[in-house]
């Protein structure tokens, strides 16, 4: 990423990536920054109070503007907010992120940072049981990171 | 609770920011009840462990590889606590891989850590391929146990910790009030939840995603599909010799239905058996 431009950027951050070393807090340290409760999986995953309180806590340690409510609508407003035309993210493979990153794609440009990975595999690994994963990645997942290695590509 | 990073924003025009000034944790508490308040209706306990990258760098420090490699499995093991870390991106797989092969004197001290590590990568992996697919079998589990045997619902005397058994309503407990339930206590309940009492392993999941800190449909819902055989070869059963060797004997020692009554006192063999009469063949021998 050599683009640090934030003035038309803003920066969602997920419940996948809670950490101040989140790529997209890191390539636009300046832009604005959001993280949305999202009704619809508190909802669906019935989440307890120490659940909330535990995410809270790892908010707090963040540059981010907390809100709750649908996800769409409030990354959407906060973007209009800022004027920003561009929406920076991080990956994750859950289907909520996917289904939420193809509606923002219509109204705004997404940008999906790739996340650092345990393994540095060249291709795809068998998935069908983990022994077989494990054969297939067990070399690259015993390496140490790479001194260069900061994994950090825009899809 | 100052943001140790950036500067505090305004609240936006509307209103519609939390808060994130609070004098301590007892304010953030509060105000996370009143604004999260079906939250609480689920369940009012407040875990000790606390949430952000600063308090699993603390974490990160303590592990000890070869101490985890020898006790995990132990209920008092060397565990290393990280899951709700990793589950939320506070930490990064590869950063506590490289910290295990840091701590360990010889890399081969880190392998059995880093293959757990590996677990949960695996599981993100599948969960990236299938998505909400996580919530159906993954194949027949091959127990002869009918669909309509199983009930939608985790039974009330397990979630209020009122079974009589003093290991299983000690999970029970644990889940709710802490978040938090070592790994084996997890295939234990999750095994008795669906083999002894026949319950759906989705409702079952559902339960512990509500409870645990490092709740995810990917490691939670592959794991329970694992201990129901829908992700496995077998379904996974224990036995009362094997929780009361990796608990340190401590539920079965206090526990009334320890002489007489325990469901768990037989050979795995002997149990499967008696759980899954109407298996084919010879399908678990």
């Amino acid at each position: 990423m050599n683009d640090h431009r934030a003035a038309n950027t803003v920066v969602w951050v997920h419940g996948d990536g809670l950490s101040p070393t989140n790529p997209a807090l890191i390539a636009f340290p300046d832009a604005p920054a959001i993280f949305v409760f999202d009704d619809m999986l508190l909802h669906a995953y019935q989440l307890s109070l120490k659940r909330i309180v535990f995410l809270y806590e790892c908010l707090l340690e963040l540059p981010v503007d907390i809100r709750r409510g649908d996800v769409f609508d409030h990354l959407i407003a906060f973007a209009r907010e800022n004027d920003a035309t561009r929406l920076v993210t991080t990956l994750s493979p859950a289907p909520r992120f996917r289904q939420l990153v193809e509606q923002l794609s219509v109204e705004i440009v997404v940008t999906v940072l790739d996340v650092p990975s345990l393994v540095d595999y060249d291709g795809q690994p068998d998935l069908r049981r983990f022994s077989r994963y494990w054969r297939d990645v067990q070399h690259a997942a015993l390496k140490p990171t790479a001194p260069d290695g900061t994994d950090e590509f825009v899809r | 609770m100052t943001p140790a990073v950036g500067k505090e924003r305004a609240l936006n025009a509307d209103g519609s920011s939390l808060r994130r000034d609070f004098a301590d944790r007892s304010e953030l508490i509060a105000y996370v009840r009143a604004r999260f308040p079906e939250a609480a209706d689920v369940s009012e306990h407040i875990a000790e462990t606390r949430g952000g990258r600063r308090a699993a760098l603390r974490r990160l420090e303590q592990v000890e590889p070869p101490r985890y490699a020898q006790t995990r499995n132990h209920l008092n093991g060397s565990v290393t606590h990280l899951s709700p870390y990793l589950r939320h991106g506070c930490l990064t797989l590869a950063e506590v891989r490289d910290a295990a092969l840091n701590a360990a004197s010889d890399p081969r001290e880190a392998v059995t850590l880093i293959r757990e590590l590996a677990w949960r990568d695996y599981f993100q992996r599948v969960y990236a391929e299938i998505g909400d697919g996580v919530w159906n079998d993954r194949e027949p589990s091959h127990t002869g146990v009918g669909e309509e045997a199983y009930s939608d619902e985790v039974p009330e005397d397990v979630t209020q910790a009122g079974t009589g058994l003093a290991c299983m309503d000690a999970f029970s407990s644990q889940l709710t009030e802490t978040g938090y339930l070592h790994n084996h206590a997890r295939l234990w309940m999750a095994a008795y939840l669906i083999h002894w009492r026949r319950v759906r392993w989705q409702a079952g999941a559902r339960w512990f995603l509500s409870h645990l800190l490092d709740g995810d449909p990917a490691s939670n819902n592959l794991s329970w599909q694992w201990v129901a055989g829908t992700f496995s070869q077998k379904p996974y059963v224990f036995n009362r010799e094997n929780l009361e060797h990796f608990s340190g004997g401590e539920y079965c020692a206090r526990c009334a239905l320890s002489e007489d009554g325990c469901p768990f006192a037989a050979t795995v063999e002997d149990l499967q058996g008696i759980l899954f009469p109407d298996a084919p063949g010879d399908r678990f021998s």
